[in-house]
């Protein structure tokens, strides 16, 4: 491809929006090594002394040392990574599955009910997290639960200890069930314009092979939507690992994610401003690792299903 | 034609576990929701406990001052920020739809912003307009200009220029992706014709994009009513309601005023709301499609 | 033979001795067992998360906190309060929960256990505790329903409660010849001077920004000038003279503020004083382990403290926080224990070494804290004025507290005119005391 030279206003355009795109990232990761005082007091951006003072703050149970500057862990950073993981990484999977088979059925299969159900996905879409708030606050602690006397609810009770009535509130199964809900439907409408492409020949030849429907789906059409699949991950990995809303209504204490933790932090009486850009630093990071190493499909999802031909 | 396995099942069996799933937590949520907005409901009572009242909450609500400039403040907010990032993003597009080396880093840098948590980009523009540490207004008094009260009497600006921030890349990506799909032959013959590269944009490529542009916008305007974390953190609906938006009144009366029959009769007005515009949207795009297709077809015949 | 006779009556006196030691241990029973307790992210709290280990070590029991931002704290509790079998056993609970909780019968009232020997500790003198907090966070069912009385009881103990008081930096005050305020005249007047005197300066730094913040602002300055939010037949009088002035009062401590003072919550207006930008601070006493923290102020051995000014009276706001017993725990005697150690006399000065809030008189005026913390007696001389009634606690607060916050933003944002402003809220605060029935019996 012909590379042209371009004049130097547009290279100085570039350079601005580069600037202008990366800079308060790269801001917040300057600042989580700098000390509060010089935060606060201003000592010039990038020339000062770093320190990962934010970090082992930040970072305290799960350090095999003690750091000196603090007297009692109080953000407990890893075992809320741990359950970020987790949620994230259990959603996108069962997404994923759920989805791609929603969506072969949607494009492939002329059934009953196929245009309400098409529908229904597009429009489900609309509905903003926060609509969701009350109603799934209201069912998942108190609707959705298994007595603590039926036989269920006294064996895991008896195995797993606990108290009180079994609910979806406060369990990983719980958020991890609506955020793959919340996620259906956009995942089904990227995968429905991928699976859309794949030649009808190639089903055919498999299904006069003697390849039953699931065998044709797994084996013929999955591989081929390789792309699409990624970028429907990367996507949905995005929204479980980023939500604060649902997730701070549903988790209890020993299911924080990340995100509820920031949020927490940044407390009336103490903002440290040093451990919250640590602690968003921490956050971000998948998130970037995705976008540097998979952009090219990231940028596919997006682009599929909006620009047609 | 019979082959083996593929009986009237099997679509169904593709379908279900999305549809059973969608429906305990999506669809069944929002008909409680509809249920519970006709009742006097607070969260320490079991829906069966609470109270029916009927439209009660919904007149309350549409005489509520407050609701009123939450709505106000809403809508403001998603058309400003819907046009803001189309009239950049397109422009971005235009402007670097060039061959120019490093085009793939360079779009991969661009779509770092959408990909950070809405949480992290709160936090950071909280820091960058705070009155006295904070990076804006430090650079401002080191240039001998006054600071700017931005999270204070700019609240709604401020939270705009941050969304902004996040999502005009969204619109950049589409826009490109779209500009790049575009037939060369009319570009070329418009070229040949003599045509300014303003008129080549606004006579071809704008038209040509149509499409793209108002299905992207209406993804935008919807997810513009669902932005809460960033202005949760950033301003907490402050000064006074300047930027309650009503995703994030709904989550306050809920949690703070707990009066669950309300939010729930809050968050009904908004899904109609997004479906008034959905649907318009469907309507516009429809008749841009139509047009579209015609002057693609005008083009051609002209070849 | 008697060396026998001697050495068995050694054994025996031993064995009784050791096993009266054993009997005398209290804790013993609940030697084991793991708490769970819901704190909020409060200095005080931290102070108390930095003692917990020595009653771990003292008594065995192990102590679990899930420490939240405190309207988190809030929704949290009003979950898990509601529920049969509840997860906490020990919460710490906001002023103006309690009349929430005690309203749904969701605390232990604390008479049963302060009567069992077992687990009363007789030296644990109770009047030592300061009145105006028992009375403001304790106890309920008194007068007006949340005030001191006779038909009311202890719900909870006061445990990171507050006072206001005021801040000044002294270099700034000698430097200009300016006099310690006595009055809201003279405090208002400084306020606006400084600006003057000292280009780029504000005058008093205050919580301002919409909602709880705002409402807690103008809510100081109420008392002392002699308001109130209702009069005795709950009619709201909050836009009487005297509320109009309190508003007044707080729009020009704004204006004279330093930069953005109009979105300050706490913590910006804590931090402003704390990096020099202003030169007073009126605010709650929890701050002032916090002035004197190199790694947190700029303004380190500067600050002097008054008492909260002088209005038609003096009157400083009572508040904080109090831990109870949730009636759905689980360990609730170890609970109480918990209770009893931390407010003990031994526990309240370890939290205040610590740098926490003290609960009892003697706490402030023990020697030791005195030396580490010179404040601590002029914050005891400010709690005999503290005023439990500067603020209603009922259940329909938070609404009403919602709207007059919001409100009084937009006076201080917008230049709403404050006697429109004012009756606005008087309007509707009767509309939601209506529908809770406090009319009823008139």
């Amino acid at each position: 491809m012909s590379h042209e030279r371009q004049n130097p206003a547009f290279y100085a355009l570039l350079v601005a929006l580069i600037f202008m795109a990366v800079g308060p990232i790269v801001l917040m990761f300057a600042n989580s090594f700098k000390l509060d005082v010089d935060i606060i007091s201003g000592t010039s951006g990038l020339v000062f002394l770093p320190t990962i003072q934010n970090y082992e703050t930040a970072l305290c149970d799960v350090l095999w040392y003690d750091p000196d500057h603090i007297d009692f862990c109080a953000l407990k950073f890893g075992g809320a990574f741990i359950n970020s993981l987790i949620i994230a990484l259990i959603s996108t999977a069962l997404t994923l599955v759920i989805g791609c088979m929603a969506a072969y059925a949607l494009v492939r299969f002329r059934f009953m009910g196929r245009d309400t159900a098409s529908l229904t996905t597009l429009m489900v879409r609309m509905v903003p997290p926060a609509v969701l708030l009350v109603p799934v606050f209201g069912l998942w602690n108190n609707e959705f639960c298994i007595g603590k006397t039926t036989w269920l609810g006294t064996l895991i009770r008896d195995y797993l200890g606990g108290r009180g009535d079994l609910c979806l509130a406060g369990t990983h199964s719980g958020i991890i069930l609506v955020y793959v809900a919340m996620n259906l439907p956009f995942v089904i409408w990227i995968l429905q314009s991928f699976i859309v492409q794949v030649p009808r020949s190639l089903e055919e030849a498999a299904r006069v092979d003697g390849a039953g429907p699931f065998q044709v789906f797994f084996k013929v059409v999955l591989p081929l939507i390789k792309p699409g699949l990624a970028a429907a991950a990367i996507f949905t990995f995005r929204i479980a690992w980023n939500e604060y809303l649902l997730a701070s209504a549903l988790s209890d204490r020993d299911t924080k994610t990340v995100p509820i933790l920031i949020v927490n932090n940044m407390s009336e009486f103490n903002v440290e401003w040093g451990v919250i850009m640590a602690t968003g630093m921490l956050l971000a990071i998948p998130p970037i690792i995705f976008t540097l190493l998979a952009s090219r499909q990231i940028i596919t999802g997006m682009t599929a299903g909006a620009v047609k031909g | 034609m019979a082959t083996k396995g593929i009986n009237r099942l099997t679509p169904y069996m593709f379908m279900a576990p999305a549809a059973i799933i969608m429906g305990i937590a999506l669809l069944y949520p929002l008909g409680y929701m509809v249920y519970g907005s006709f009742r006097d409901w607070n969260p320490s009572q079991t829906i069966g406990e609470s109270e029916f009242v009927g439209l009660k909450n919904y007149i309350t609500l549409f005489f509520d001052p407050a609701f009123r400039e939450s709505l106000s403040v809403t809508l403001t907010f998603a058309f400003s920020v819907v046009i803001a990032e189309l009239v950049l993003g397109v422009g971005m597009a235009l402007l670097l739809d060039r061959n120019i080396r490093g085009m793939s880093l360079l779009r991969t840098l661009f779509i770092l912003p959408m990909m950070i948590a809405p949480v992290v980009v709160g936090l950071m523009w909280r820091y960058m307009y705070h009155p006295t540490v904070g990076t804006f207004n430090r650079f401002l008094e080191r240039i001998g200009l006054e600071g700017v009260d931005w999270l204070g009497q700019h609240a709604l600006l401020s939270v705009i220029i941050a969304d902004i921030w996040q999502w005009t890349p969204f619109i950049f990506i589409l826009s490109l992706a779209a500009l790049q799909s575009l037939p060369r032959s009319a570009l070329e013959a418009a070229r040949i014709d003599g045509a300014t590269a303003w008129q080549q944009i606004i006579h071809i490529k704008l038209p040509l994009m149509m499409p793209v542009l108002i299905v992207t916008a209406l993804l935008r305007l919807i997810d513009a009513f669902k932005v809460l974390e960033v202005i949760l953190v950033m301003t907490e609906g402050g000064p006074g309601l300047s930027t309650e938006i009503v995703a994030l009144r709904i989550s306050r009366t809920a949690t703070e005023f707990r009066e669950l029959g309300t939010a729930a009769a809050m968050s009904n007005y908004l899904l109609i709301l997004l479906l008034l515009l959905t649907l318009s949207m469907f309507a516009v795009t429809k008749m841009q499609e139509a047009r579209a297709a015609r002057l693609a077809r005008q083009i051609q015949e002209e070849d | 033979m008697l060396t026998t006779l001697k050495r068995a009556a050694l054994g025996a006196t031993t064995a009784t001795v050791m096993a009266s030691a054993a009997l005398a241990n209290p804790y013993a029973d609940y030697a084991g067992t793991t708490l769970v307790v819901n704190f909020p992210a409060h200095p005080h709290y931290n102070a108390v998360m930095k003692i917990l280990p020595e009653f771990t070590k003292e008594t065995g029991i192990e102590v679990e906190v899930d420490q939240l931002p405190y309207l988190k704290m809030r929704e949290r509790q009003t979950l898990e309060l509601g529920q049969d079998e509840g997860d906490y056993d020990l919460i710490a609970y906001v002023v103006f929960s309690k009349a929430d909780y005690v309203y749904a019968d969701q605390l232990e009232n604390l008479a049963r256990y302060f009567m069992n020997p077992k687990l009363a500790d007789p030296n644990y003198d109770a009047d030592d505790l300061i009145d105006g907090y028992v009375y403001n966070i304790g106890f309920a069912g008194g007068n007006k329903g949340y005030l001191e009385g006779k038909t009311g009881s202890l719900f909870g103990v006061p445990y990171g409660s507050e006072t206001s008081i005021l801040g000044y930096r002294k270099d700034i005050f000698e430097k200009h010849g300016l006099e310690v305020p006595e009055t809201y005249e003279e405090m208002l007047d400084i306020a606006c001077k400084i600006p003057e005197l000292e280009p780029g300066m504000g005058g008093l730094s205050s919580r301002a920004a919409s909602g709880h913040h705002a409402s807690h602002a103008f809510l100081l300055h109420l008392a002392p000038l002699g308001g109130r939010v209702f009069d005795d037949n709950w009619n709201p009088i909050v836009n009487n003279a005297a509320g109009v002035q309190a508003a007044e009062a707080l729009k020009q401590i704004v204006d004279c503020g330093p930069e953005g003072a109009t979105s300050f919550g706490f913590g910006e207006a804590l931090g402003s004083f704390l990096a020099g930008d202003t030169a007073m601070f009126l605010d709650t006493t929890v701050v002032a382990g916090q002035i004197n923290d190199p790694s947190r102020s700029q303004v380190v051995g500067k600050v002097g403290w008054a008492m909260h000014p002088m209005g038609t009276r003096r009157g400083s706001q009572t508040g904080g926080f109090g831990i109870g017993i949730p009636k759905n725990a689980e360990h609730k005697e170890a609970a109480f224990l918990l209770m009893q150690w931390l407010t003990s006399k031994a526990g309240d000065k370890m939290v205040a070494l610590a740098g926490g809030n003290p609960s009892r008189f003697s706490t402030h005026a023990d020697a030791d804290v005195n030396a580490k913390f010179p404040h601590m007696a002029t914050f005891g001389e400010a709690l005999k004025h503290a005023d439990p009634d500067w603020r209603p606690i009922i259940p329909v607060w938070g609404k009403i507290n919602a709207d007059l916050g919001t409100t009084l933003s937009k006076v201080l944002t917008e230049d709403l005119d404050i006697q429109t402003a004012l009756d606005g809220v008087a309007e509707r605060t009767k509309a939601v005391m209506d529908e809770a029935g406090y009319y009823t019996w008139q």
